[in-house]
């Protein structure tokens, strides 16, 4: 195997250098490209907001490509000096590579433990890869069996239960209440960056309409058009509370926009028995906590989102271990399986070799004793011959499997090769 | 005479099995592994077998107190099983086991020498002057099946909405039901519950009025029972669907309106033959 995992994340190199890496589709496509043709390597580019990694493979035969050789790559394609990225790549080599891949997509190596978007974009690094013709034989391999590693740590382990994002802690507690969505109406009151990224995960399951109302009509009618929904004037904020099943409220106002008084008046009695769930987001809060009766109006802030975030968080982190203990396997798994793959050639080659050898010696000498044979003798023959050319060929072979199960594998393929003059 | 190995199927046989799937389902709470709910729901079938099988060679009557539970609690434990297959991941079968076992434990405290009698076939009900009967006996056990459903899902939405109010984190326990949903199949029962209950009532009224009844028997506890669940029924649907009342109220008067079902199925028939039959 002669395979790179080389980049930066994270805790590699700061927001701006990454900011400069990033690919964009045109980047990505010349990147693949040009790495195939340039160095005769396999390629896949992962490109997130928080890391930039090249999966580079070469011929066993070849020399792999380094991470000097990347940075000046990658300041070629970006135009940021390669003194500026060097430092803060890292390498990992064969084995360490494909586990830094398994680690990587099973969310081990997230900011997030056990985040579960990084899955998908490996999948996109590889099939993008693999449309531009950039993959090859380990690539090819490689990818599902990190797809695999992911959905096996998914299911085997709790790293990716539960909310890892205050977002997705709001969604969790919509689910409890809520049994489906595409008849509810969600009102957006301000337009801050967490309502925002509330109202992306809200909008994954469809809900019928979506409602922006803000101070400002310029901002609500920006929002409504970003995320397909209609602006609400902010004087018909209470029509808004009553046709509302589901409130993202982020505002920046000083005091509470929505007091217990104004929704007991102007708000409950036109609602009926119908739920409201309230995610007040805001700091200082935007709704009076005592609107929360515990039955039909749930009142969530983001303290309540916060502590449910951190205990799930809490709780992942106890499922690291046995996390990394799948990895292990996968990796050992996929060692040996690659190394299979890289032998069975080889042997299959080796044993057609002997055994037309073993038929060249054989087929004179019973042409010779032909008729001072009998059938049994002659089956009695061949036997022993098939017998000695497996027994002469064991020693080697298991010196194949063993070199290649620790890494030495392609020296001694090739010496067998060139010994018994294969092709 | 030989006897079939079925008919030695009794009540501790159902009962038993009842009772090791709940405790294995109540185990799964605190030690979630696939292996306990598999074991349960194996316990679980085989008990609702062992029911099923004892419910066709005795054919207890449904008039009597006997019959009748244990009838709803066979019906309650096929409930049981379609909701641990259907919500898989969800606390369910907790909710609904006490319930079958506890209609089990009451019908046996409740048996009489008239119940180990020979059964009375199923067609013989079915047909001539017992027809009435039966059409009022079965009226009122789908109204028992709705009340008991509407009895469960009331318990189950009151303890997700503890779980709402007090914001505990949805990941950190066992998964139920959401309350929207709870909230419709507690709707469903009150509305399948009603006309059944109404149906039942008016057939046995017809039947009290023909058989000339003496006046103790229209007082008798089964009855006043039995027209007070249709009198806190009629309540249930006014507040449902005529006011504002909060929901958490109206799951608490279904729970107790259930409570009222058990006593009207405990108590005595006043007009069927043999005091009890």
């Amino acid at each position: 195997m002669n395979l790179r995992a080389i980049g930066c994340n994270v805790g590699s190199a700061p927001v701006e250098l990454r900011e400069r890496l990033a690919f964009d589709a045109d980047k990505l496509a010349r990147a693949l490209a040009e790495l195939t043709a340039r160095y005769g390597a396999e390629a896949a580019v992962l490109g997130t907001c928080n890391r930039v990694e090249l999966y580079l493979a070469r011929p066993e035969v070849g020399a792999p490509v380094h991470s000097p050789l990347v940075a000046e790559y990658l300041s070629e394609l970006h135009g940021v000096p390669a003194a500026d990225i060097y430092p803060h790549l890292y390498e990992h080599a064969d084995d360490a590579a494909v586990r830094h891949l398994f680690r990587v997509v099973s969310g081990l190596d997230s900011v997030v433990v056990g985040e579960d978007q990084i899955a998908g974009q490996v999948k996109d690094a590889f099939d993008v890869a693999q449309r531009a013709g950039a993959t090859g034989p380990l690539l090819n391999v490689l990818f599902p069996a990190a797809a695999r590693t992911s959905k096996r740590v998914r299911s085997e382990t709790g790293l990716a239960q539960g909310q890892s994002s205050v977002a997705s802690a709001a969604v969790g507690f919509l689910k409890e209440v809520f049994d489906r969505f595409t008849d509810k109406t969600v009102l957006v009151i301000g337009a801050g960056e967490m309502g925002r990224l509330t109202l992306t995960h809200i909008q994954e399951f469809r809900p019928a309409a979506v409602l922006v109302t803000n101070r400002s009509p310029e901002r609500a009618a920006g929002l409504a058009a970003e995320c397909g929904g209609a602006a609400l004037p902010w004087e018909q904020l209470d029509d808004g509370l009553t046709r509302a099943d589901i409130v993202i409220s982020t505002t920046g106002a000083p005091e509470p926009i929505v007091s217990r008084r104004r929704y007991d008046e102007k708000v409950r009695p036109r609602r009926g028995r119908r739920k409201l769930v309230v995610f007040d987001l805001a700091v200082p809060r935007d709704f009076d906590p005592r609107i929360d009766d515990g039955d039909r109006v749930s009142v969530f802030n983001v303290d309540d989102l916060n502590r449910v975030r951190d205990q799930q968080l809490a709780e992942r982190r106890r499922h690291v271990a046995p996390a990394e203990q799948v990895v292990a396997e996968e990796v050992a798994a996929f060692l040996t399986d690659w190394n299979r793959r890289k032998d069975g050639p080889v042997i299959g080659a080796l044993t057609e070799e002997v055994g037309r050898i073993r038929e060249a010696v054989l087929a004179p000498l019973l042409a010779k004793l032909n008729g001072k044979l009998t059938a049994a003798d002659k089956a009695q023959i061949e036997a022993a011959f098939r017998l000695y050319q497996n027994k002469l060929l064991h020693g080697p072979i298991a010196a194949l499997q063993e070199a290649s199960r620790e890494g030495h594998g392609p020296g001694l393929r090739e010496a067998l090769m060139r010994l018994f003059g294969l092709k | 005479m030989t006897v079939s190995p079925l008919q030695g199927i009794t009540h501790a046989c159902f009962g038993l099995s009842y009772l090791l799937a709940f405790a294995l389902e109540t185990a799964r709470l605190f030690w979630p592994a696939a292996g306990w709910r598999v074991a349960a729901l194996a316990l679980g079938t085989a008990g609702a077998f062992a029911h099923t099988v004892y419910l066709t060679v005795n054919q207890p009557t449904p008039a009597a107190p006997y019959g009748s539970l244990l009838y709803l609690a066979w019906v309650l434990a096929l409930f049981y099983l379609y909701g641990t297959v259907t919500y898989a991941r969800q606390a369910w079968a907790v909710f609904v086991l006490p319930v079958v076992i506890g209609l089990v434990g009451l019908s046996l405290a409740l048996i009489t020498t008239a119940d180990n009698a020979a059964p009375v076939s199923l067609p013989a009900w079915l047909h001539g002057d017992r027809f009435w009967g039966a059409a009022h006996g079965l009226l009122l056990l789908g109204a028992a099946i709705g009340i008991s459903v509407g009895f469960v899902a009331s318990v189950m939405y009151l303890v997700q909405a503890r779980r709402v109010r007090n914001k505990v984190n949805p990941a950190a326990v066992v998964p139920m039901l959401n309350l929207e949903r709870l909230e419709e199949m507690a709707r469903h029962a009150v509305n399948w519950s009603f006309p059944l209950l109404t149906a039942g009532l008016l057939v046995g009224t017809l039947l009290l009025r023909t058989d000339h009844a003496a006046p103790e028997n229209w007082l008798s506890v089964k009855v006043l029972s039995t027209a007070g669940l249709w009198v806190v029924f009629g309540v249930l649907l006014y507040l449902r669907y005529a006011t504002n009342v909060p929901a958490r109220r109206l799951a608490a008067l279904q729970i107790a309106a259930f409570g009222l079902l058990l006593v009207a199925l405990a108590a005595s028939h006043p007009f069927v033959a043999g005091g009890d039959r």
